[in-house]
């Protein structure tokens, strides 16, 4: 009896993975072993496991490895995007401990499922398989349920993890459709095999099993990225879900999403892009309008940066349109500045809010900007960044995605989008509004900073006036993570 | 190559000090002190620039640019960091500096709220329209026109009063979907000239010589003119003028009436003439009409104004139209006219808008009609009231009928029915001007008002004013002659 | 291909067919003589107590949840079973691994009390 020849493994090019998996299990451990008083020490610890990650990434910058006979790669690609993660990841657990103690439910398993999520967004960016997208989807929604629903003492916060648990299955079923129908046009789940497959047998749009899966596995991924006319779930899910874990899944899922989505569109079915791009082009118009005319009849400013972030699916919908390398790396460069300044809006919510999810009316924020300049002014920044106006990231992004747009000769796509974009000003304005002009009918005595809060705000703060100011670095590292 | 980087510190003087002020939030007194003194310090800077013309030419620099300064910024985008001054964008700078401290002095007694924040708010402003009047960089140039929005609509904002959330509002977006569309230009020259000679570039120079084909170039010149007629602002997107002047407070006022209204006409002559002679001479015809409609319009409207500061607001639409009319022609005489005349309406309107702001601080009230018999009482707003008042009618020997007179003279050749309806534009203010200073300085008192003079303070914002008035009034030519050289090169004569 | 298919195909409808057949034709030529003990629920022979829609205690759903779990992952040692030696030590190796995996998970809901009755 012979022995079986293992394929080749490269655990090097998990080792990321790896590495943050065992620091989740062991946080899982620490947390039932210690006392409960001691719960605020595992958020530092699982911050430190993601800087060991991010020290172990940064190396890898530049290479492209494959791994367990190509289901896998660690590429420019994928190293964008995991940092990408992994910030948001860490921003979101310096901001979590003192909500979570706010609002009675400090329990430590937040932070190992924080990190199981993040492996799972982590394994979507580097698949190169239908299976290992999929894979590390579930790993990630599932941990994103309990998360949803982590506060249980709060009936909408229940209510959040049910439903995103109800339509998270059900946009799955969507999604694993779809590439079972791949699999069965082409044979393989490979997603470089799928492109070669239909390049030598000249498999096309004619093929409706192909087109079927393609439009199936855009569903799917439109679930996930919340984009319109399947973003239902977001608004609920957003407003009931502790607004750490909102900050978070505004972020990292949404990115996981655009990545793997990105992989599958344009390295798997580059030769249907006359067909995605113009299911995507009714995609992000649709994203865009709905979620900018929706969050500006919002009074719960979790609830308007839930639509507002439904818009910005829109926009990184419109680089995505263009197919192009502007327009991609415009997606990545987007994602990461979106990251900084939404985590950072989500951080001042936190400051503001009080027990029980109250104070999170837009009218709350009456007299704020006197109260608490310094804070008004990072909000501030935090929002013009989210409105696109210069000089914040959020304008440079803008500027690439549409700039991508247009290269690739979707006029009016850009112009649609520049449109909403003028209309979400509105919405962000009035925040202002309220900050500055009205009479402070609170006295924002809670308002305690802590050094966490601080150490996230000063990383959004920079985060977004850095790659707005000197962009010149960041777009370069994105023009070279977009050669997949 | 001049050793001192006097653009870039012109740029960032006021920048520097707004975060200075930052740190002065709780020391109010010390914070007005400060912002003065940088303001000061700009207007200097911005003076010495004058010296530096004999500079010419300069290395690597466009014709006619006196001062440049070139460095790489986003290289990957070809973006770079490209400002230069010439003849038109001295007398802009200049005028920004000035007004700038003019702005600082009429709120120092008035802005008592949050002080530093306002004084904040007017440096990065003035840094802001200091970049748009130097980029050469079409990037660069939409980074600081938008820069300048934000402080504004703070401004109105948060001092302004009345119905001021809905003017800042109004104000911010009529601006911005302006703006936006001319992103989208910006990006489509971009991407039409790259395509054309595989430089990708932002920069003026650079793109100046790209071929359009005309119907793209008719729709990308669109799009820059709408940006630039709101900002004119040019009727019929003038409608959100009138509301944030009313609204603003009256340093917000200045700056507005004094400064924005001119980046929207030095961005027609700077970029979207040159950028595209073919488009702007198709749509020549619409321009005129537009502003000699603007001209008479604003003028009647005005007539009908109880609001002092409106009527002012609804002049300016005026004065503008003059400008939008020289530009139109696009001759030397007309355009040097157009430029001049930014100048005096900057001036003369920021006189009159802080002579307003003056008199609503003393009796809280801004309505004509609660006015009359100021000549007894305070002789010195009065008589200083009367001078600018005419100033803006135009009346001979004041700077204002210089501009207008050279507008009018330019333009006359190439449109003649225009410039003869142009010219009741003229007569127009002189009756609402009239009636104003009648009803207000001279007419018998209406209720009883207990009015001061002027401080000391104040008889120096307008006397720097008055001075200004006066000397372009009877003295335009050294002005015309630093003007020369880039008007000749812009309309496509020699220097 | 779908030749290899008719035996299932076939045993579907007859399966089908037999489930059917019965129930119509007890129903059609049976005797009914229907008496309030004849209708009650069937009950492992016992009196029935309650209403069959009572709610049970959460516990009994954790237990067989935790149950379900662990269950199922024992269903990957079977393989490995069979190819215990085909595998070698990388099978060894790898099962060590995942058996890890596992036994975190249930230190984890040891110490949490999830396995306590009480």
């Amino acid at each position: 009896m012979d022995t079986i020849a293992i394929p080749a493994i490269n655990l090097a090019v998990i080792a990321p993975e790896v590495v943050l998996s065992v620091v989740a299990m062991a946080l899982l451990l620490i947390n039932v072993f210690v006392k409960s008083e001691q719960k605020g020490y595992l958020g530092y610890l699982s911050i430190a496991g993601i800087l060991g990650t991010l020290l172990m990434l940064i190396p890898a910058w530049g290479s492209s490895v494959e791994g367990f006979s190509g289901t896998i790669i660690q590429d420019n690609f994928a190293i964008f995007f995991k940092v990408i993660f992994l910030i948001s990841a860490a921003m979101s657990i310096l901001i979590t401990d003192k909500y979570l103690e706010r609002e009675g439910c400090n329990q430590g398993e937040i932070y190992p499922l924080i990190l199981f999520a993040t492996v799972g967004m982590m394994l979507m960016a580097s698949g190169t398989d239908l299976m290992t997208i999929f894979l590390g989807l579930e790993v990630l929604s599932v941990s994103l349920y309990v998360l949803a629903g982590f506060n249980r003492n709060n009936i909408k916060s229940n209510e959040a993890g049910l439903k995103y648990f109800l339509l998270g299955a059900f946009s799955t079923g969507f999604l694993l459709y779809g590439m079972a129908l791949t699999y069965g046009a082409t044979g393989t789940t490979k997603i470089a095999k799928i492109a070669s497959y239909i390049a030598m047998n000249g498999v096309s749009s004619s093929n409706l099993m192909l087109v079927a899966g393609m439009i199936l596995m855009s569903t799917g991924f439109a679930f996930k990225v919340a984009a319109a006319p399947f973003h239902m779930w977001t608004p609920d899910v957003y407003e009931g879900a502790p607004t750490p874990m909102t900050a978070f899944m505004s972020v990292g899922p949404k990115a996981a999403g655009f990545a793997a989505f990105a992989r599958v569109l344009l390295v798997a079915l580059p030769a249907l892009k006359p067909e995605w791009s113009s299911l995507l082009w009714v995609l992000a118009v649709l994203t865009m309008t709905v979620g900018n005319i929706t969050a500006l009849y919002q009074q719960n400013i979790k609830r308007m940066l839930a639509y507002s972030s439904i818009a910005h699916a829109g926009y990184i919908l419109v680089g995505f349109t263009a197919g192009n390398a502007v327009g991609t790396a415009g997606i990545l460069f987007y994602m990461l500045s979106y990251a900084f300044m939404n985590i950072g809006a989500f951080a001042i919510i936190i400051l503001v809010g009080k027990k029980g999810e109250e104070n999170s009316n837009v009218s709350d924020y009456a007299g704020f900007g006197y109260r608490h300049p310094v804070l008004g002014i990072a909000f501030c920044i935090f929002l013009f960044s989210l409105a696109g106006i210069p000089p914040a990231a959020g304008f440079i992004g803008k500027f690439y995605l549409f700039s991508g747009a247009i290269q690739a000769g979707y006029i009016w796509l850009a112009v649609i989008g520049v449109l909403n974009s003028a209309a979400s000003v509105y919405y962000y304005l009035r925040v202002m509004v309220f900050m500055y002009f009205k009479e402070p009918t609170e006295d924002f005595e809670w308002v305690k900073l802590t050094p966490a809060f601080v150490l996230c705000l000063l990383i959004a703060v920079i985060g977004v006036l850095v790659p707005g100011v000197l962009p010149g670095l960041f777009l370069e590292l994105a023009q070279k993570a977009v050669l997949m | 190559m001049n050793q001192i980087p006097i653009l870039t510190l012109l740029l960032f003087l006021p920048l520097v000090g707004a975060l200075l002020l930052l740190a002065l939030e709780r020391r109010e007194g010390m914070a007005r002190v400060v912002a003065l003194c940088i303001g000061l310090l700009e207007t200097v800077l911005a003076c010495s620039a004058w010296f530096c013309q004999c500079n010419l030419p300069v290395a690597n620099a466009p014709k006619g640019f006196f001062l440049f300064e070139d460095l790489p910024w986003i290289e990957a985008l070809g973006i770079r960091y490209t400002i230069g001054m010439d003849g038109i964008s001295l007398l802009l700078v200049i005028l920004t500096a000035l007004v700038t401290v003019i702005a600082m002095l009429t709120s120092w007694r008035s802005i008592t709220e949050r002080v530093s924040l306002h004084y904040l708010l007017l440096l990065a402003m003035e840094s802001g329209i200091m970049g748009v009047f130097l980029s050469l960089d079409l990037f660069l140039f939409y980074l600081f026109w938008e820069l300048m929005l934000i402080p504004m609509f703070f401004l109105i904002f948060i001092w302004g009063h009345g119905r001021n959330i809905y003017s800042a509002v109004k104000f911010f977006l009529y601006t911005l979907i302006g703006s936006l569309l001319m992103l989208l230009a910006i990006i489509g020259i971009y991407l039409i000239h790259g395509s054309q000679s595989g430089i990708y570039s932002f920069g003026l120079s650079a793109i100046l010589g790209t071929q359009f084909t005309s119907a793209t170039g008719l729709w990308l010149y669109a799009a820059f003119l709408l940006a630039f007629a709101v900002k004119f602002p040019i009727v019929p997107l003038h409608t959100w003028l009138p509301d944030a002047h009313t609204d603003a407070p009256t340093a917000g006022s200045v700056i507005l009436a004094g400064l924005l209204l001119k980046t929207g006409a030095y961005g027609l002559i700077r970029f979207g003439y040159p950028l595209f002679p073919e488009a702007a001479r198709t749509l020549t015809p619409l321009l005129i009409v537009l502003a000699v409609t603007g001209i008479i319009y604003a003028s009647w409207i005005a007539f009908a104004q109880k609001d002092m500061k409106r009527l002012v607001a609804y002049s300016s639409v005026g004065h503008m139209g003059f400008v939008a009319l020289g530009i139109a022609v696009w001759t030397p005489v007309a355009l040097s006219g157009a430029v001049l005349q930014m100048v005096n309406h900057g001036l003369t309107t920021t006189a009159l808008f802080a002579l307003v702001g003056m008199l609503d601080e003393r009796t809280h009230s801004r309505q004509i009609e609660d006015y009359g018999g100021l000549w007894g009482k305070v002789p010195l707003l009065s008589a200083f009231f009367v001078l600018f008042a005419m100033a803006s009618a135009g009346l001979p020997g004041l700077n204002n009928f210089v501009g207008e007179f050279l507008i009018l003279a330019g333009s006359f050749k190439v449109a003649h029915i225009a410039t003869i309806l142009a010219f009741i534009g003229v007569i127009l203010p002189l009756v609402y001007t009239v009636r104003l200073i009648q009803e207000v300085i001279f007419q018998e008192e209406r209720r009883p008002l207990t009015l001061s003079d002027l401080t000391l303070r104040e008889i120096s914002i307008l006397a720097a004013l008055a001075i200004g008035d006066l000397y372009i009034g009877l003295h335009p030519a050294p002005l015309l002659e630093i003007l020369k050289t880039p008007v000749a090169l812009l309309t496509g004569g020699s220097p | 291909m779908a030749g290899a298919y008719l035996p299932i195909i076939l045993l579907l409808a007859i399966a089908v067919c037999f489930g059917l057949g019965s129930l119509v034709f007890s129903s059609l030529i049976g005797q009914k003589k229907l008496s309030a003990v004849k209708l009650q629920p069937y009950e492992c022979g016992c009196e029935p107590v309650g209403s069959a829609q009572e709610r049970f205690s959460i516990k009994f759903y954790l237990i067989a949840m935790l149950f379900i779990l662990f269950d199922i992952e024992c269903v990957f040692l079977y393989p490995w079973a069979v190819l215990f030696k085909r595998l070698g030590v990388f099978g060894i190796m790898e099962m060590g691994a995942f058996m890890l995996i596992l036994f975190v998970g249930y230190i984890y809901i040891w110490k949490k009390g999830a396995l306590e009755w009480e």
